[in-house]
């Protein structure tokens, strides 16, 4: 699903982000992403969905050599995976439902398509009464919901999380964590970066920690 | 594109007034022009024949001069006809002429030059050929007064295309920074649709689009507030106004004219087509995936 082969990322200011890092995440593979801030987690993620190139080694995604000369379809492979961030990324003058829609019409469905799919995967995250209110309106914890459903209705193999619960309190990061733990059962890849050790720990899923932009650990 | 009604007005508000100063330099500029085409018009030879050359020999004459290079047309007027000219221009005060015999009159041809042929290189060599035929006496044709009109003309074409590239230029930039506001106002729907993976048309092409519907309708507006100011302003309030009756006897005949049809399209077109690269010049930085 995922291979890195000595992949190193030097910014043009000279500060190394990452450092011949090398590793392989299995298809429906939950893997936490960890490491202080400043380790390399969000530049790894930034890779894999082709924000960033890295200045040597090999990345393949979903099959895709994406670091191969010539290649230019970035927006084929994001469609293939599902992108969470920490300050969600939502349209703020639109609706719940209107915020999924848009996930389905940027990638070319049928508007008839859009409100069979909006309400399944609003159901899934359980936001279902809230597909007409404003995201203004929600909680941070249903904001992150919606920006998860965004994410998983056009049903990626791959998700990639970067520091999705890190605006959230307890309870929501528990709700958070049900959904991603409810996607990695049904067989969805799950790459989740975090520095709170604490959550790590409290899942039985594989952790591969960073620090000062090299893989140091990497533990089931 | 929703929530977007501010910047799309500032934007048309902008091409409209850009495109509102450039149709008003055409306008100023076509005007100056059909002004002087007239003018122009008004450039003739008049070549007075000598006293004696009989009327059989002007037949041979009218055909040499029409074969000069550049001559459009040739006319004879004969004494008999620049006496009936003189009596017309007269007017009431016509019995001056009483007791003048028309033969006192010398016959002329009067010469239209080709609009290539107006220039002073041209008319001198005319004037050097008609110079060389021994029938011909004095040849007017106003020199000095056609070499200043001339060098005006000239002096004008160029600063009409100088002032007018500068203009170009500086809408062009004016549309191409307003766009780019436009664009970067839509910063983070645009970063969204990246990580949604929209394809590069899906994002690139509504806003082409829309710069495309924003010259169109800033350039419209335009064309209509110059409308309105050539019509109820220009014409009925400056001219009727403010224009002397000896003045608008000058001026008869050299009407102000308001863009023909073509070129108002030219301009419509044009603010289109500076809709529609402003925002493809201007989203270049925004709207592609960059890695």
């Amino acid at each position: 699903m995922i291979q890195l082969s000595h992949v190193s990322k030097t910014f043009p200011s000279r500060i190394s982000a990452l450092s011949d890092v090398s590793l392989q995440i299995s298809a429906g593979e939950f893997a936490f992403l960890t490491g202080p801030n400043g380790s390399g987690k969000t530049t790894l993620l930034r890779i894999l969905y082709c924000a960033e190139r890295p200045t040597s080694g090999d990345v393949i995604v979903n099959g895709i050599h994406i670091t191969q000369r010539g290649f230019r379809k970035i927006y084929q492979l994001r469609r293939t995976m599902g992108i969470v961030f920490q300050d969600f990324k939502l349209l703020k003058d639109r609706t719940v439902g209107e915020n999924i829609a848009f996930a389905l019409e940027v990638t070319g469905h049928s508007p008839r398509e859009f409100g069979k799919k909006v309400s399944a995967i609003l159901n899934r995250v359980g936001l279902q009464a809230r597909e007409e209110d404003s995201v203004l309106s929600l909680s941070a914890g249903e904001q992150q919901r919606v920006a998860i459903a965004r994410a998983l209705v056009n049903n990626p193999s791959l998700l990639l999380a970067d520091e999705p619960t890190g605006n959230l309190d307890d309870r929501m990061t528990a709700e958070v964590m049900n959904i991603f733990t409810y996607l990695h059962h049904r067989g969805t890849t799950v790459v989740f970066a975090t520095h709170d050790t604490d959550l790590i720990l409290r899942y039985p899923y594989r952790v591969i920690h960073l620090r000062g932009g090299r893989k140091v650990e990497s533990s089931a | 594109m929703k929530g977007n009604l501010l910047p799309n007005l500032t934007t048309i508000a902008i091409i409209g007034i850009s495109m509102l100063i450039f149709s008003s330099f055409s306008l100023i500029a076509f005007n100056l022009t059909s002004f002087l085409k007239a003018w122009e018009e008004k450039i003739e030879i008049i070549a007075y024949v000598k006293k004696g050359v009989a009327l059989s020999d002007v037949e041979g004459l009218l055909k040499k001069i029409r074969q000069f290079e550049g001559v459009e047309a040739v006319k004879y007027v004969s004494s008999y006809d620049a006496m009936a000219f003189m009596e017309m221009k007269l007017g009431h005060q016509k019995d001056l002429l009483d007791g003048i015999q028309p033969g006192i009159l010398p016959a002329s041809f009067e010469i239209r030059l080709m609009r290539d042929f107006r220039n002073t290189n041209n008319i001198k060599d005319i004037v050097s050929q008609l110079g060389q035929l021994p029938q011909i006496d004095e040849i007017q044709y106003g020199q000095e007064w056609v070499e200043t009109f001339l060098n005006l003309v000239h002096l004008f074409r160029i600063t009409q295309w100088v002032l007018g590239g500068l203009l170009l230029m500086g809408i062009i930039f004016i549309t191409f920074n307003t766009l780019q506001l436009t664009i970067s106002s839509r910063k983070e729907e645009i970063e969204i649709m990246h990580i949604l993976g929209a394809s590069p048309s899906f994002i690139q092409v509504p806003f082409y689009i829309e710069g495309l519907i924003q010259g169109l309708i800033g350039t419209g507006l335009a064309i209509l507030f110059l409308f309105y100011l050539h019509y109820e302003v220009l014409l009925y309030k400056v001219f009727f106004l403010y224009v002397t009756p000896s003045m608008k006897e000058w001026l008869a005949g050299i009407p102000i004219l308001f863009l023909p049809p073509e070129k108002i399209a030219l301009v419509i077109l044009g603010g289109m087509v500076l809709g529609f690269f402003g925002s493809l010049a201007a989203s270049m930085r925004f709207l592609q995936y960059q890695v």
